[in-house]
Parts: structure tokens; C-alpha cells; sequence
């Protein structure tokens, strides 16, 4: 669900920029960005298992 | 000259969205045409690629109006070095995960002509960082005036759009109503939650993480 609704922040980005909301569209973007990097600070939170 | 220039810079918008959307559209044929299921950092680098894109959209949606102005030029290129940056990091992070993998089986999913999707993620990230440098350092040069937003231009837009749509509606399907996707995902949960997909296992018991 996590990922479904940053993709759809990112079609209102989008459909922001397109009616000529640049100010929404930014703000969507910036918060989809954070999002996703959250979302991969949450996919790293395991150690890397690497051993050589 | 600066005509000719300014032509080129609206013409690269369309070129990145385009080469990048290539990109994504081959990773749909992986995932339905060889099976391959996307696991959660493989989404998180096309978000990064559709977050990368949707800068450039930004211009050309700017470019409606005849001109586009160095300040919303700069913020386009701004917005896709930053989704590149994060997408990078994804990428780099699940080649690290398979850094010491050796053998026929080694990394995630099939590799294309040498190297796994993650890696081709990781150069496509890379030049999109190097392509948007210099658009931003020749944006006194490039940046558009006196173009035409048409058709092409449009259904360009809406690519970009029909991607993005797309993706939801796939990841949607892969992850169902739970929060988040598992690390090796090996079926659509919301067709299983449904009862109309065949499972194939626990997907926590095959996590990627804790493989050797």
C-alpha cells in the first residue's frame, strides 16, 4: 500500500504541473521523495550479510 | 544559433523521457513476459526513474505557454538529479547485497547482456545525473523559447503518465492490502489474498536478506 500511494503522489505531482500548479506539484514531489527514500531507509534496515 | 539551441534543449526533455521510459517499459517485459516479480528496492528504483522523468515533464509542461524560463528550466533538472540521487542509492544498495554472490545463480533475477537489472539501474541514474549537470550548466543556452508544445509533446506527457499509472496498478497487484512488500516476493499477494493466484510458498521464508 506504502508503494501504491507514493506512485499515485507522484501521478498528482504530475496532474499538478499539468493544470499549472507548480507550487502543489513541487510540494507533491518533494513529498513523494522523502517518501521513497523512507521507504528504502525501511528496506535497509537489516544488516548487509556479507562475508568474503 | 540560440534558436537552434533552444530547440535542442525542449528536444532533449523529450529524449530523456523517452530513453528513460524505455527503460521502465523493459522492466514490465521482464516482469510479465519472463515472469520475474520486482522486489521492493527494484520499485523503489523506478520510482526513482518516474520521479527522475517527471522533472523533465515538468518543463515541457512549463513549455505550453512558448517559453520556459531558467528558473522552472533549473527546477525540472533539479527535481530529476534529486529522484536520480535517490534511485542511485537504491541501486547501489542492492548491488552491495549481492557483491559476493558467485555462480550461475548469483544476483537477483536474470542478467541482460552481462549485468542484473539493478546494475543497468545504477548507469541509467548515473547519466541521468550527468545529462541534467549540463543541461543546468548550458541552461543559459538551452533552455526554450519560441517552441511549440504539440501532439509529440503531449503524448509524451502522457507516457510519462501511462507509466506511472501502470506502476501502481502492478505494485498494487504485488503487494495487495499489505504495507509493504516482502524482500523476495515470489507471487501477486492480492490475487492470493483473493484466492485467484496459485501461492508458491512463504515469502518471509525465502527473504533475500537472509539467504547466504
Amino acid at each position: 500500500m506504502v508503494d501504491t500511494f507514493l506512485f499515485a503522489l507522484m501521478l498528482g505531482s504530475l496532474g499538478c504541473f499539468w493544470k499549472g500548479r507548480r507550487t502543489l506539484g513541487q510540494c507533491l514531489f518533494l513529498v513523494a521523495l522523502v517518501g521513497v527514500a523512507l521507504l528504502l531507509k525501511h528496506h535497509m534496515t537489516d544488516p548487509l550479510q556479507i562475508s568474503l | 544559433m540560440n534558436d537552434f539551441l533552444q530547440r535542442l534543449g525542449f528536444w532533449t526533455c523529450h529524449f530523456n523521457i523517452l530513453a528513460v521510459g524505455a527503460v521502465l517499459t523493459s522492466a514490465f517485459v521482464v516482469q510479465f513476459g519472463a515472469g520475474e516479480l520486482p522486489c521492493p528496492l527494484c520499485i523503489v528504483q523506478r520510482m526513482g526513474m518516474l520521479l527522475a522523468i517527471l522533472g523533465t515533464a515538468a518543463i515541457l509542461l512549463a513549455a505550453r505557454k512558448g517559453n520556459v524560463t531558467p528558473s522552472e528550466y533549473a527546477t525540472g533538472y533539479g527535481m530529476s538529479i534529486l529522484g536520480a540521487i535517490v534511485g542511485g542509492a537504491g541501486s547501489l544498495r542492492q548491488i552491495a547485497l549481492h557483491v559476493c554472490d558467485s555462480g550461475p545463480g548469483a544476483g537477483y533475477g536474470s542478467p541482460i547482456m552481462g549485468y542484473h537489472l539493478y546494475t543497468w539501474a545504477l548507469v541509467v541514474f548515473t547519466v541521468v545525473v550527468a545529462v541534467s549537470g549540463f543541461n543546468l550548466f548550458s541552461c543559459r543556452w538551452l533552455d526554450p523559447h519560441r517552441i511549440q508544445f504539440g501532439l509529440f509533446s503531449k503524448l509524451t506527457v502522457w507516457f510519462v503518465a501511462l507509466l506511472l499509472a501502470a506502476n501502481m496498478v502492478a505494485v498494487f497487484v504485488e503487494a495487495g492490502f499489505h504495507a509493504f512488500l516482502p524482500d523476495n516476493p515470489t507471487s501477486y499477494r492480492l490475487l492470493d489474498d483473493l484466492g485467484l493466484g496459485a501461492s508458491s510458498g512463504s515469502d518471509e521464508a525465502n527473504s533475500i536478506l537472509s539467504a547466504p
